[in-house]
């Protein structure tokens, strides 16, 4: 049995309904079948008020052993670093999760904001928001870079804006079964089963990023989305077209860009007219090249790509 | 509804058309260049505001010639929105047939 208790900061909730939609394995099979007992949630704990705050001290002094503290959501210290934006409990989150992190076996941090401080932490940051051990790239975040949970790991981060569900519950499990000696974190405190590979790994668009040809507008079944629409996939580290969402499809499988969500820097986008969803160049160039390659390499491939580009690759091959 | 025939008829009819406009020293906008996203955006803008059939239009605030341009040789050949067996550039703002060796500034790689 592994006691699990899972708070939020400054979130949207958005990993929370991931992690509902979890399949393999569901958040009921990390109950049924892989022993983890929820303490509480924000969307499935029973205790409110008095009762909420009895548990949360029981963890912290540890007549109830915490096993798995994950966090959703960035931490709030604002305003002028009291963390009074975010109370929770009787007193800011902040303290609860500092006191809660240094009693936990293991600390999850649960999408983006967690991770790295996301959308919120985004300048002017006026939430002062922080990842749990990071800030952006910057590594520290509100636990500091020297922190590591009983376990002796540091903060495991499973970014994404949300989290797929699955990433959740496999590292939960992986954790709550004794099993986390076999993960191994990047250098960005991520599971590298998951954020090795490239978002455009296993993407069905690849034989027209081959062949250069784009796509110009959303939702358009042929054409690479890197070469105008502002995809990232070659750049972001995600398994997206490996583990599918909802079992079925991924962003750029539905014609969507990849917005790199996965990625300290997220959001990469700085909201002015021409640069949201747009491949961001610099005299005609892309400003960011696939992971790896340099620009004259780029301007080489292209060339011979477009001349080797065969007739099916500019027609829709997916129409019956 | 348009057969495949009548399509090639017309497209080639307006690549000729265009072809020869180019030929007769039609005046296009080849500078500025854009260089940042932000410039190509506002470029688009412009195109956009134009009648659906003013071609001459597309080619002047496009600014195309009808042979590569700058230091390097840029052409449509090598531009990420020229489709190589259709002859065409697929831009959605430009849409129009084009020859490999011609060059516009909305040239993007």
């Amino acid at each position: 049995m592994a006691n699990l208790l899972w708070l939020q900061g400054g979130a949207c909730s958005g990993n929370t309904m991931s992690f509902l939609n979890a399949e393999e394995p569901s958040a009921v099979d990390l109950v049924t079948d892989f022993g983890i007992n929820v303490l509480w949630h924000p969307s499935l704990g029973m205790e409110l008020g008095d009762n909420l705050q009895k548990l949360l001290r029981a963890c912290v002094s540890g007549e109830i052993a915490l096993d798995i503290f994950a966090f959703e959501g960035t931490v709030v210290n604002a305003p002028n670093g009291t963390g009074d934006w975010n109370r929770f409990a009787g007193r800011p989150m902040k303290e609860w999760v500092r006191e809660l992190a240094n009693v936990a076996q293991f600390v999850v941090a649960l999408g983006d904001c967690a991770t790295w401080g996301g959308i919120p932490a985004t300048a002017p940051n006026p939430t002062e928001s922080q990842g749990l051990q990071f800030l952006k790239r910057e590594r520290g975040g509100f636990l500091g870079p020297d922190f590591t949970a009983k376990s002796g790991l540091p903060v495991i981060n499973i970014p994404g804006c949300p989290a797929h569900p699955d990433w959740i519950t496999q590292i939960l499990v992986a954790v709550a079964t004794g099993n986390a000696g076999e993960i191994t974190l990047d250098e960005f405190q991520r599971p590298k089963t998951f954020f090795t590979s490239f978002t455009q790994t296993g993407c069905t668009r690849n034989m027209h990023f081959a062949y250069k040809v784009s796509a110009t507008e959303f939702g358009q079944r042929k054409g690479c989305l890197f070469y105008d629409l502002g995809c990232r996939g070659p750049m972001t580290h995600s398994p997206c077209n490996r583990i599918l969402w909802n079992r079925q499809s991924s962003k750029t499988r539905a014609g969507m860009p990849c917005l790199g969500c996965t990625e300290p820097e997220f959001p990469f986008f700085d909201l002015e007219p021409g640069t949201v969803f747009k491949t961001q160049t610099v005299m005609g160039v892309p400003k960011d090249l696939p992971a790896g390659v340099d620009q004259a390499g780029y301007i080489k491939l292209t060339g011979a790509a477009k001349a080797a580009a065969p007739a099916w690759a500019e027609e829709d091959i997916f129409v019956v | 509804m348009a057969t495949g025939g009548a399509k090639r008829e017309d497209h080639a009819r307006l690549l000729q058309e265009i072809a020869q406009m180019l030929e007769d020293g039609l005046e296009t906008q080849t500078e500025p260049f854009p260089e940042t996203a932000q410039e190509f955006a506002r470029i688009l803008d412009e195109l956009r505001a134009l009648d659906p059939d003013d071609v001459k239009g597309r080619l002047v605030i496009a600014g195309f010639l009808n042979h590569p341009y700058g230091p390097d040789g840029q052409r449509c050949q090598e531009c990420i929105y020229y489709l190589v067996h259709r002859r065409w550039c697929d831009l959605p703002e430009l849409s129009l047939p084009v020859e490999p060796e011609w060059w516009c500034r909305l040239w993007k790689i």
